[in-house]
């Protein structure tokens, strides 16, 4: 005989009362896995769409805040406020590249979908696109378009797309690139402009340096030469964050409250135990169990609820958080979450974390009902019927 | 070392629950080391109050309870489960047994309190049941078993860690009289291991094979006989 094996023929004695207790912390650690899982995993794309940005500087109007310049990344509809002016000062900066965005919305089948304004050759250098049927003709009549939106809305090359009235002819279709520019329709700036109405001017322009030690003087120079602020990727990346860190936090306190609130049941369930129990206990002191050994064997029997509750809860919120992130409406800050790929499955800190809360929380719940336990009088606790 | 192994001086226990109920009153008793005795008196008048101070599983209002020279009242909680886990076994009237466990386990789990490594539990808790007759049992579950092999059962448990004190409350108090007879017999045998044993009985087949009988009343101890069988 050993204390976990004691610990163990304890706690499955009752086996409605254990699973129901076991539930109980799961779905608190099942709801703290998919947030953790999904604030991990957005974390992770925001970092992988600003290096697919290709830009070491982004350039935009003044005064945006960091919630405009989350979509910058996610490629969510912008207000169009850099004028041409601007966009040719910047271009004119020796040793920069500099890629003009307007970023717009329209829909298909009333989908709705991002059509980006751009200059056609000197964007498909800088993102190296490859086209995988037709060919990469944007001007008045032709556009291209990512190779997820030509696989969600079954479009073929020769087909006739609508935007804001006018129809386009589709000339191609993008090679899949694997980050969000395959779900993006891409018009000619100029032909953009018009549709949209928004004259000369872009959204922001992505700014690619040749010497990135001088990006601290490039940004400068751009300042100084246009009227527009200039953000570095890191910059980017650290707004974004921050916005993205409050709200992951935010949802996780609130998981957090649901294991908490198991952990009450998990005091209830001891307590009850102990009551029922009492006699045994009674037992245990009379062959000499002292009171530290009562007291940790109490203790034992509520952290493995947390063990328990905790594996269940971390394969019941992998497995929600990869089939219902797909679902998840689309919004400035879950852009990201539209497929299942942003989910970090089987990620080691996530498994860490929800494990070490989820036993944390049962060990601190055990704490009063094994005192307790431990403190019945030995006469008192043999004697109970 | 003393030829008494308990010693009890102007042992009193008083219950306060909403009243004081004086259970024992200034009790003297000494019991010598490898002696049979029992304590015998009216049901509700201080037997097994009496048995409970003894053992260390209750602390008494005054007086003082010696298990040979050490002052059972006057040492902390721990150390009285130490004392009890290894100087003294006891068995039940309703055997108390755990449920849960098996026989065999049930009877390990003494030594497991006691710190044995689980192979050396394992062969003793063998050898202890094989000793009151119980070895095709030993993963029988208590409610499996007939109220005298219970008892069986809990005398194998008590003697796990060889104590000098066996403390029997009623041990035959649910036993037919044919179960009773085994009782008896194997608690000579443990007595003659030369442990001592005391026994709370009403019963006077058990009463015949004591060295020693003390008559409790009221609270009192009101005579204390020599047994010469």
């Amino acid at each position: 005989m050993t204390r976990g094996k004691l610990v163990l023929k304890n706690l499955t004695r009752k086996k409605t009362r254990f699973l129901f207790t076991v539930l109980g912390i799961s779905v608190g650690i099942a709801s703290l896995v998919t947030l953790l899982s999904l604030g991990t995993g957005l974390e992770a794309e925001v970092r992988k769409q600003s290096q697919e940005l290709g830009a070491e500087l982004v350039v935009t109007p003044k005064g945006w805040c960091a919630y405009e310049q989350i979509s910058v990344l996610t490629g969510e509809t912008l207000p169009e406020a850099i004028p041409n002016a601007d966009v040719e000062k910047v271009a004119s900066i020796k040793g920069i590249t500099a890629i003009p965005y307007l970023v717009q919305r329209t829909a298909i089948k009333n989908q709705p979908v991002t059509v980006v304004g751009i200059l056609p050759e000197p964007m498909k250098q800088f993102k190296n696109w490859q086209v995988e049927k037709g060919e990469y003709r944007l001007d008045r009549e032709s556009l291209v378009v990512g190779f997820s939106i030509a696989k969600q809305f079954e479009l073929k090359t020769g087909d006739k797309l609508t935007i804001r009235g006018t129809e386009f002819l589709l000339s191609g279709i993008l090679k899949e690139m694997g980050n969000r520019d395959d779900l993006v329709i891409y018009l000619d700036l100029t032909t953009a402009q018009k549709l949209y109405g928004v004259g000369d001017k872009v959204s922001f322009i992505a700014v690619k340096v040749d010497d990135i030690t001088r990006i601290e003087q490039y940004s400068q120079e751009i300042q100084e030469r246009a009227n527009v602020a200039v953000v570095s990727d890191k910059q980017l990346i650290k707004s974004v964050m921050a916005i993205v860190g409050t709200v992951r936090n935010t949802l996780q306190m609130i998981a957090a409250v649901a294991v908490l609130a198991a952990a009450f049941g998990i005091i209830n369930t001891m307590l009850t135990a102990i009551h029922e129990r009492k006699r045994e206990i009674g037992i245990l002191q009379a062959l000499g169990g002292k009171r530290r050994t009562i007291f940790f064997l109490f203790l034992y029997e509520s952290a493995l609820y947390g063990i328990v509750g905790g594996v269940v809860g971390l394969i019941a919120g992998f497995a929600f958080s990869f089939f219902a992130a797909p679902y998840i409406q689309q919004s400035e800050f879950t852009a990201f979450l539209g497929s299942a790929q942003t989910v970090e499955i089987f990620n080691l800190a996530v498994i860490g974390q929800a494990m070490l809360f989820s036993v944390l929380v049962a060990c601190l719940a055990g704490i009063y009902p094994a005192w307790q336990a431990s403190r019945l009088s030995p006469v008192e606790a043999i004697s109970y019927e | 070392m003393s030829d008494m192994i308990i010693r009890t001086e102007k042992l009193t226990k008083i219950y306060e629950n909403g009243y004081s109920t004086v259970a024992l009153q200034g009790v003297d008793l000494e019991i010598p080391r490898g002696s049979l005795s029992c304590i015998m008196g009216p049901s509700g008048h201080g037997k097994s109050t009496l048995l409970h101070l003894i053992g260390g599983l209750d602390r008494p209002t005054s007086g003082k309870v010696f298990l040979e020279d050490l002052d059972l009242t006057a040492i902390d909680a721990n150390r009285l489960a130490e004392v009890r886990c290894r100087k003294i076994g006891f068995v039940f009237q309703f055997f108390n047994l755990l449920p849960m466990l098996t026989v065999l386990e049930n009877v390990e789990i003494a030594l497991m309190l006691a710190g044995v490594p689980p192979k050396e539990q394992h062969e003793r808790a063998g050898d202890l049941l094989a000793l009151v007759g119980l070895e095709d049992k030993l993963q029988a579950r208590p409610n499996q078993l007939s109220g005298g092999q219970r008892q069986r059962v809990a005398i194998a448990r008590s003697l796990a860690n060889d104590p000098d004190i066996l403390l029997m409350d009623e041990p035959s108090g649910n036993l037919d009289s044919k179960s009773e007879s085994e009782l008896l017999q194997n608690i000579e045998k443990v007595n003659e291991r030369g442990k001592t044993v005391v026994i709370v009985t009403h019963s006077p087949t058990v009463s015949q094979v004591a060295h020693r009988i003390y008559y409790i009343q009221d609270g009192r101890l009101k005579r204390e006989v020599e047994n010469f069988g």
